[in-house]
């Protein structure tokens, strides 16, 4: 690594002057998985580094029936473990977070610093576009909440300016009978990084399908909503050939590349396995099923 | 810039400790070249082989991947205080009996978490041991007699101990 | 003096389960490696590595980082008068003089007072490179017009393939052809006609099959501490194989004598032939020498990924004929080595058990070593065996099961017995071979197959398949030398140069200790550095105990002998008549004896009359002994994602005598996994401009516990003539079948054959779909 300055801020004010202050110059860490291999690979050499973890606040993660407030602090074994997103709802939320490294990186990796980061195949993030999570950001300027689906932009970039901070994530309730499921494929159990993953969310009324959401990652430069599969769900009985109508659909969405992880072939096969199963998984627990 | 040594504070081993530190320094670089511990070693500085694991307020993290102003006020615990006394651990004994440690570069990164894993899941299956240790690259003995060995030590360390 | 001597009588030697004595240090963390010496005033290195496969260097402004405050030395080519403007090893290649030959090559290196000032130093030294077109596919750079690796007429480099076969066949020849620009060793051996033999043959069987790079995966990663004397000394504290070789080889790249350097070597986290060369040792100690401080060099993992000397990558177009009724007819075989920058690879091993494993009796086995403009290679636990083995036996596997015969019974059946002739025309030593195949239909697994077949899509399971395969590893020789003395209170000490990585340092003592007629604990051992210990060689090719535990029975038996010789002179017996008892020399049947340690303090003592025990050995070897090994394997496929699930796994290695149980059986758990990786999961990538695109252990993939099993081990027993009580080298066979094994298993569950490793998910997977 280079060498840079380190700010501790005490407080989410002291972190946004702090950014204000040092602008594009400074980046920020809480759980360091992606900035430090980052720096140690020189793709990024910040005069200063702001650290959050002595902002407590982003570390909170509250549940009520309106929904879910996740600090960006929290972790992925926070959520790999919380009793709180055991249940269907938000169960595909608690799956990807146990996907993510290992356990080591795990009680550091950050749901802030996988939606910041803006990995392609950050596995955090379907499920939380599956959920319709809303980013608060906060800014000189004050707080302001967008949708998460328009926070990421291309590899490695959101709408955050450099002097402002994702704060937390708003993820409403789905309601009963919802279920989520999160899927990836890698080629070893742990310590590895998706080459296709999916996050579907279900909410089911009288048997039928009321609101479905299917996220892609690792598929495209930025995580794809397979929208035209949704939308043959909405409305309809999710029969297994309805479901492996959405596969279908959720495979046009995507837009693989070929890299050294996979090829665009197996990509697109992938997408279609997936998002049968997750299709699959998240039906059995809109439906009260424990599995 | 102003790059320079920052004091700290922080828990090592169940011993306060002040330090001073770099900021762009992380958390193993402190511990190996300002400390002078051997155990927690370097095998590839990006949080992908756990040789570097150590418990960061009781939890297995990648000290790798630890700025080291990031473990301030908090509590460190390496291998070298996995013992108790100058006693071995119940892991540590079981793997010396089994004769598990070849080269050694990657055991004290394996007992650290085992020892968190152990101090969560007192009695894990197998295959929760192999999850707990999959962060853990070893190439010389292929994990076989590791697993074994942490299911013996789970017979033998008390319930509720904190390591 | 035979070298299958029983144990002698009631001692703790060999034999004997006995965990490593260094445990409680590597459970504590107190053991030391290289980067846990800190001596005061050290200096830390770093290097500036070429980005591009292929360039001109034109100018080199070191300047500004020389000016950056911290910074005490920086050197380039031409701060370096001893290089040698064409290097001939990849160690004499310390930075590049006006060409660079592979992407990471060292131009420039720094020596600062921390790591990060020689990180910014480095971003200082500014280099204008031409960049020129690169030979980076094998099969590419073997064409006419390829572009150059090596000038013409750069020797090529044997010395690997000698350190590995002294099975003196198909001697690598340089290539002559002077269009062949990049092919930089050929072989070639024949026996019969294999053209008669094809049109002879009721089935005709041809495939490829393909290995890529694989990097040896040492946790540790390459380091070494260097610091000089104010006399011209030099110390190296090496990360290291071979101490002996690594002085020998520094001292030749930087034209010093071998007696002035001493190199130490330290505790070595893992090499398996990665570290059995010197790499960073020179430059190393060219920085401490231009700054009269220690320097320490230690390697980044993605440094280690991008520019160590990995496994080479192995071309093996294999074409069969056989008769229907499984009569083998004929084998042809091209096998491509890509080595590199540097020529290294072990062509020999490959024909051999390619045209010998099994008798041929029509062969035409052709291989090429061939230069690209990548990494150079070094060795990897059996070079060049498991991908000649996964070709062969996947081979074998695949036309059995055409002919609709039991694959292990026709192994069997053609499987070549000790005695009948290698490629080569000598005959294959005594060997077990037969003896571990013939464990395979014992086996529970392999009983079961049929009805592990049978659950293949049922209740949510997938494709299910049992598979094995057989290989081994010829063994390796060195001559060497081991010490042994008896110390004033009884026990012993052994001195070897032998580096202990494999924990052979513990069954070398239980081999003193069983030789000389004294209970293990009684014994230490201790490697020496180069300036105390006999000339020893590497600690690799299995061929520690085989070379290195003879030296020691030999001393231990010396040792033994004086030690009988002064007690029959005390206690007027003769010899014969003399045993060693629980720490005394007594006369057989009687209680008149008199003690170790008293024929030890006699020997120690002022004025006296009667010589210390001490005895020195120096054996030198011509006789390899083979082992073999297969290991089999029950898995499951998911047919639509390809993942697939290890359920069980078996090693079944020869090994000969088993001098230390435990320890062998981690020898054949962890080479097993080695060779798993290498099946399913391992692999360096380059793109098309010769540039890693896998440089981090995120993308470079080992395999971690939660992929595997429990690996279950089969000791079987064949005593080798010439080895320790019997014994045979251990490190090597098991990473050779499993390779095979997976592939075999792969076809028996899902029907498809697939010659390219790593078995991936993706291959798996497509390779299905295609299927239907």
């Amino acid at each position: 690594m280079r060498r840079f300055e380190m700010i501790l801020p005490g407080s989410v004010k002291e972190c946004v002057q702090a950014l204000q202050q040092h602008g594009a110059a400074a980046k920020l860490v809480a759980g360091g998985t992606d900035l430090l291999p980052q720096l140690k690979n020189h793709l990024l050499k910040p005069g200063v580094v702001v650290d959050l973890s002595g902002v407590a606040p982003l570390r909170q993660l509250t549940a009520d029936k309106t929904g879910l407030r996740i600090g960006a602090a929290v972790t992925a074994r926070e959520l790999e473990r919380d009793p709180r997103l055991q249940g269907p709802q938000y169960r595909g939320l608690a799956e990807s977070g146990a996907l993510v490294g290992s356990v080591q990186v795990r009680h550091l990796a950050t749901v802030g610093g996988n939606i910041c980061n803006a990995a392609p195949s950050a596995d955090m993030i379907p499920p939380l576009l599956a959920l319709e999570a809303v980013a608060v950001i906060a800014g000189p300027r004050g707080e302001r909440r967008v949708p998460l689906r328009d926070v990421i932009t291309g590899v490695r970039k959101t709408v955050l300016a450099p002097d402002e901070l994702l704060l937390e994530l708003a993820v409403p309730d789905p309601g009963p009978h919802s279920g989520g499921a999160y899927l990836r494929h890698t080629p070893r159990r742990e310590l590895d990084i998706a080459v296709v993953g999916v996050g579907s969310q279900v909410t089911l009324a009288n048997g039928v399908c009321t609101k479905a959401r299917i996220a892609l990652a690792a598929v495209a430069p930025t995580p794809v909503h397979a929208t035209a599969a949704e939308r043959a769900l909405e409305g309809q009985a999710l029969t297994p050939q309805k479901i492996e109508e959405a596969a279908t659909l959720a495979v046009e969405a995507a837009r693989p590349i070929s890299d050294q992880r996979g090829s665009a072939e197996f990509r697109r096969h992938l997408v279609r396995v997936l998002t049968r199963r997750t299709l699959t998984t998240a039906l059995a627990r809109a439906n009260g099923a424990q599995a | 810039m102003n790059a320079r040594k920052q004091a700290m504070t922080l828990t090592l081993n169940d011993e306060p400790v002040d330090v001073l530190v770099r900021p762009y320094e992380t958390l193993l670089d402190t511990l190996r070249e300002t400390l002078g511990l051997t155990g927690p070693k370097e095998g590839c500085g990006t949080g992908d082989c756990g040789a570097c694991t150590v418990h960061l307020d009781g939890k297995a993290v990648a000290s790798c991947l630890v700025l080291a102003l990031q473990a301030r006020n908090r509590t460190v615990r390496t291998i070298e205080g996995l013992s108790a006394d100058g006693i071995l651990h119940p892991l540590q004994d079981a793997f010396v009996r089994l004769g598990v440690p070849q080269c050694g570069f990657c055991i004290p990164g394996v007992l650290m978490a085992a020892a968190a894993l152990l101090a969560e899941t007192p009695k894990p299956t197998e295959d929760e041991i192999r999850y707990g240790i999959a962060g853990n690259l070893c190439r010389c003995t292929g994990y076989t007699k590791m697993i074994t060995a942490i299911a013996e030590a789970a017979q033998a360390v008390p319930q509720g101990a904190s390591r | 003096m035979s070298s299958t001597m029983k144990t002698t009588r009631d001692v703790r030697g060999v034999g004997l389960s006995i965990p490593r004595p260094d445990g409680p240090e590597k459970v504590t963390g107190r053991v030391q490696y290289v980067a846990d010496i800190t001596p005061r005033g050290l200096l830390h290195a770093k290097l500036l590595r070429s980005p591009h496969a292929h360039a001109k260097i034109i100018k080199i402004d070191t300047s500004k980082a020389k000016a950056l405050p911290g910074v005490r030395a920086v050197l380039t080519a031409g701060d370096i008068p001893e290089l040698k403007h064409k290097a001939p090893t990849r160690a004499h290649a310390v930075l590049a003089i006006d060409r660079v030959v592979f992407a990471g090559q060292p131009v420039a290196a720094v020596a600062a007072d921390e790591p990060a000032i020689a990180e910014e130093a480095l971003d200082l030294i500014e280099v204008q490179y031409e960049v020129l077109p690169a030979s980076i596919d094998p099969l590419k750079a073997m064409l006419p017009g390829a572009p150059g690796v090596a000038e013409l007429g750069t020797k090529a480099d044997t010395s690997e393939a000698l350190a590995h076969s002294a099975v003196a066949m198909a001697k690598s020849t340089e290539a002559a052809d002077a269009k062949a620009v990049n092919v930089s060793q050929t072989a070639h051996v024949k026996r019969g006609d294999v053209a008669k033999g094809f049109a002879e043959s009721d089935l005709v069987l041809e495939h490829t099959y393909k290995i890529p790079m694989v990097h040896q995966g040492y946790l540790e990663p390459h380091a070494v501490l260097a610091e000089w004397d104010r006399s011209g000394n030099l110390t190296l504290w090496a990360s290291t194989q071979g101490s002996f070789n690594t002085r020998s080889e520094v001292a030749d790249v930087l034209g010093i004598e071998e007696n002035r350097i001493k190199v130490i070597p330290v505790e070595c986290g893992g090499g398996f032939g990665g570290k059995i060369r010197a790499l960073c040792e020179p430059i190393t100690a060219l920085l401490a020498r231009a700054t009269s401080r220690p320097v320490r060099y230690v390697m980044t993992r993605r440094e280690e990924l991008e520019a160590g000397m990995p496994a080479p990558q192995v071309i093996i177009r294999l074409k069969t004929g056989v008769k229907r009724d499984g009569t083998l007819m004929a084998l042809e075989a091209d096998t491509i080595l890509d080595s590199g920058a540097f020529s290294g690879t072990v062509l020999a091993v490959s024909a051999v058990f390619l045209g010998s494993l099994y008798r041929w009796p029509a062969f035409d086995i052709k291989g090429s070593e061939v230069l690209t403009h990548k990494p150079s290679v070094a060795a990897y636990r059996a070079p060049v065996a498991p991908h000649t083995i996964f070709a062969i036996d996947s081979h074998m596997e695949h036309l059995a099961r055409e002919l609709g015969l039991d694959p292990v019974e026709f192994r069997r059946r053609h499987l070549s017995k000790p005695g009948e002739p290698m490629v080569n025309n000598q005959p294959w030593a005594s060997n077990g071979a037969h003896e571990v195949l013939a464990q395979i239909p014992q086996h529970r697994l392999w009983k079961e197959r049929a009805q592990w077949k049978a659950g293949s899509g049922k209740n949510g399971h997938g494709l299910r398949g049992t598979g094995f395969a057989l290989g081994g590893w010829l063994g390796g020789l060195q001559p060497t030398g081991a010490t042994v003395k008896l110390n004033p209170d009884g026990t012993l000490a052994v001195l070897t140069g032998q580096v202990d990585i494999a924990g052979t340092n513990i069954a070398l003592a239980q081999i003193a200790a069983s030789a000389y007629g004294v209970d293990i604990e009684k014994v230490k051992i201790t490697t020496g550095d180069t300036d105390v210990a006999p000339v020893t060689g590497l600690s690799a090719g299995s061929k520690t105990i085989y070379t290195v535990g003879v030296a020691v029975m030999q001393a231990a038996q010396t040792a033994r002998a004086q030690t009988l010789d002064i007690a029959s002179k005390e206690l007027e017996a003769s010899v014969q008549d003399l045993e060693i008892v629980d720490g005394k020399v007594v006369v057989k049947g009687t209680d008149k004896g008199v003690t170790l340690a008293s024929i030890g303090k006699k020997g120690n003592l002022y004025m006296s009359k009667v010589e210390p025990v001490l005895a020195a050995s120096h054996p030198a070897f011509s006789q390899q002994a083979p082992a073999f090994c297969a290991e089999l394997a029950r898995i499951e496929v998911d047919p639509d994602t390809g993942e697939l699930k290890l359920h069980e796994f078996v090693v079944i290695q020869d090994v000969g005598k088993a001098i230390n149980p435990l320890a062998v059986e981690g020898q054949m758990q962890g080479g097993s996994v080695q060779s798993l990786g290498i099946a399913l999961t391992e692999g360096l990538l380059y793109d098309d401009s010769g540039r890693l695109t896998n440089p981090s252990l995120l993308d470079y993939r080992k395999l971690t516990a939660a992929d595997l099993p429990d690996i279950e081990t089969i000791i079987v027993e064949v005593p080798s003539p010439a080895g320790p009580f019997g014994a045979r080298g251990v490190g090597e066979p098991p990473i050779v079948p499993a390779p095979a094994a997976l592939a075999n298993a792969i076809h028996d569950a899902t029907g498809v054959r697939l010659t390219e490793v790593p078995l991936t998910p993706e291959r798996i997977a497509l390779a299905i779909a295609a299927k239907r």
